[in-house]
């Protein structure tokens, strides 16, 4: 506790401005990530929590005007304002991406050897021959099998799940201090997201570097992750170590999420538990919590201003509702 | 490979054959009568019973599938007939003509491809920019310019004005230059377009964002990662540019007094010089069918997906 984490993100706001339309995807987001840690961002489809990784790193598509507000610390430098030509010494050297689809994450037309070795060309400062060795070495790393003849292969001559591997070599190429791996499975077959998931958890604690996990996939979050953060619609709704939310989630929307997993003991034919309603719009504003048109347990308060994530009866778990941290103070 | 172009080999001399058929059925259905133009120019067209007697001389009182078989048997052995207007074999004249059309189609193919993937490269490094709007309306005005207007142009700003370049002839790379950039202006500004296209949709793909998520800079990602994405499409294009240039040389080769296959082809159609069109004619088609062909081997060369196909 004494010193810095690796990533320190505190009230991260957003704000993407097309030709059209500007909208808030991150709405003033707080977390931290330490060496050797493992973060799970859960949260639906557009509830922000890709843009969040992606954003202060200026990984954003072009055409698209994005403005940062609040703080983002990597290894104790500011992120936020930092010219491009530095951010993109930090990509790829000190933070590795892992990408969804390891389908298109690939260049195809040009071999998997190159784009593995030009990253450690590029960060490690190595010659193309030390390089290639380089590639090598991480492509056994993933546990590919026959490695040098894979590097001399296309992406299209593999499998999904062996190109997630080269991707995962990729980004481990530089030696980053921080994986950020946007929903690595879930383009991936169900027995391959297992294997996937294993090695990146592997990797991680192998060579002690922290991780981002952006996924909506609660399997995946008990299997890899130290700690939580429950997006809804750009806020965080709860924040708390894992073991603690998933066995306990307070946060209304957290509970709907996890209730919503199937059981074993849930009868054949059975429904799939939803949450009803649906997520609001990122465009339209709102005034209070975002979760309280579908919540069950909504008050008034809920709509008359925004919660606030505070910390709970457990202090480790943050949780942006009135309704729980109201039945606290009453306690 | 050897399996590709052995298949495609045959393809095209099928394509060939049909094609021939397509040339002398064209020619031969085309009105106007040769022997009548031949008597005019012997000064004997008003001697009765002379141009059937010209008629009979060059043969065209035989059945036209005899015509036809007589005229593919000798074009196969390279032999085209004698011409009807100089009486000259037709295979004496075109080897220096091809060379001078080949000249013409070589340099502005090589000129078009180095404009346009300047123009599509400075449009696609600052996208709605200065330079991307400047690259669009050149590619607007050269695409919509007809190509005898854009000679007359250059004669007239760099050989009358100016007075740089040489305005007609064949004598070395200096008076090549105006020919050159006539021909290159359409399919340099076409070509433009699908460099520009092509790198902006490589642009926006995922495996670009992989790559800015490496560190690796703008100028890396649009060379080493976007232009062999579209290397495969841009040269499909600049074959099909290249094959068209045949026909601007018809335009611009007598624009610039240039003896290529063009201007002889245009000769012999104000002559009904069969021979002379059937021969440029099969010379073109023969063109198109090699540079399709090359530029399948190149699309193969370049593209690791459909090399696999074939390998």
């Amino acid at each position: 506790m004494h010193d810095e984490p690796l990533l320190n993100v505190s009230n991260l706001t957003v704000d993407l401005l097309t030709a059209k339309s500007a909208i808030r995807p991150v709405d003033g987001v707080s977390y931290t990530v330490r060496q050797g840690e493992c973060l799970a961002i859960v949260g639906e489809s557009g509830s922000g929590k890709t843009v969040m990784n992606f954003a202060p790193l200026g990984l954003m598509p072009t055409g698209v005007t994005t403005s940062l507000s609040g703080s983002v610390r990597f290894g104790g430098r500011e992120l936020i304002g930092l010219p491009e030509q530095e951010v993109r010494k930090i990509r790829g050297k000190s933070i590795g991406f892992i990408f969804q689809d390891p389908m298109s994450a690939l260049n195809p037309v040009r071999r998997i050897g190159r784009q593995i070795a030009e990253m450690a060309e590029l960060h490690l400062d190595m010659t193309p021959r030390a390089a290639e060795a380089r590639a090598l070495e991480l492509v056994k790393l993933v546990g590919i099998s026959d490695p040098a003849a894979r590097l001399r292969q296309y992406p299209h001559e593999l499998s999904g799940g062996l190109r997630q591997r080269i991707v995962i070599a990729t980004a481990l190429a530089g030696e980053p201090k921080l994986l950020i791996a946007d929903e690595p499975t879930t383009a991936l077959d169900v027995t391959v997201q297992a294997q996937i998931l294993r090695l990146l958890k592997d990797l991680q604690r192998r060579l002690n570097m922290a991780m981002v996990l952006i996924t909506h996939d609660m399997g995946v979050v008990a299997g890899a992750a130290d700690n939580i953060v429950v997006m809804y619609a750009a806020r965080a709704a709860e924040r708390g170590p894992v073991d603690k939310v998933l066995v306990k989630p307070r946060h209304p929307y957290t509970r709907g999420l996890i209730n919503a997993i199937p059981k074993r003991e849930d009868p054949i034919g059975s429904q799939f538990r939803g949450l009803p309603g649906i997520p609001p719009t990122l465009g339209a504003p709102f005034k209070g919590c975002a979760f309280a048109p579908r919540c069950d347990f909504s008050v008034p308060t809920c709509t008359a201003s925004r919660p606030p994530l505070v910390p709970s009866a457990d202090g480790s778990v943050f949780v942006a509702c009135p309704v729980v941290n109201e039945g606290r103070a009453a306690a | 490979m050897i399996h590709f172009i052995s298949k495609r080999l045959k393809h095209s001399l099928v394509l060939l054959f049909l094609a021939s058929v397509v040339c002398f059925t064209l020619v031969v259905s085309a009105p106007g009568n040769v022997a009548v133009l031949i008597a005019e120019l012997r000064g004997a067209v008003a001697v009765p019973g002379y141009v059937a007697q010209v008629a009979e001389e060059i043969g065209l009182n035989k059945p036209l599938l005899m015509r036809y078989v007589d005229w593919l048997g000798d074009a196969v052995t390279g032999d085209f007939g004698i011409s009807y207007r100089t009486g000259q074999a037709v295979s004496a004249d075109l080897p220096q003509r091809m060379m001078v059309t080949g000249t013409l189609i070589a340099g502005s193919a090589l000129i078009a491809t180095l404009l346009s993937l300047l123009l599509g490269f400075l449009g696609a490094f600052w996208p709605y920019k200065l330079p991307d709007r400047v690259s669009r309306g050149l590619a607007l005005i050269g695409a919509s310019t007809p190509t005898f207007f854009v000679g007359a142009l250059m004669i007239y700003g760099f050989s009358v004005t100016f007075q740089l370049f040489p305005s007609f002839g064949f004598n070395g790379p200096i008076s090549w230059v105006l020919p050159w950039l006539t021909v290159a202006v359409l399919p340099a500004a076409v070509l433009s377009r699908v460099v520009r296209v092509g790198l902006e949709e490589a642009m926006t793909s995922p495996y670009v964002l992989t790559a800015k998520s490496k560190g690796l800079g703008r100028t890396a990602i649009l060379f080493r990662e976007a232009l062999p994405n579209i290397t495969p499409v841009f040269i499909n294009a600049l074959g099909t540019q290249v094959g068209l240039m045949t026909a601007t040389g018809i335009i611009v080769e007598p624009l610039f007094a240039w003896q290529g296959v063009g201007d002889y082809f245009l000769a012999g159609v104000r002559f009904r010089d069969f021979m002379v069109v059937q021969a440029c004619l099969l010379i073109f088609l023969t063109f198109f069918i090699v540079v399709n062909l090359v530029v399948d081997l190149a699309v193969l060369m370049t593209d690791p997906r459909i090399r696999r196909q074939w390998s």
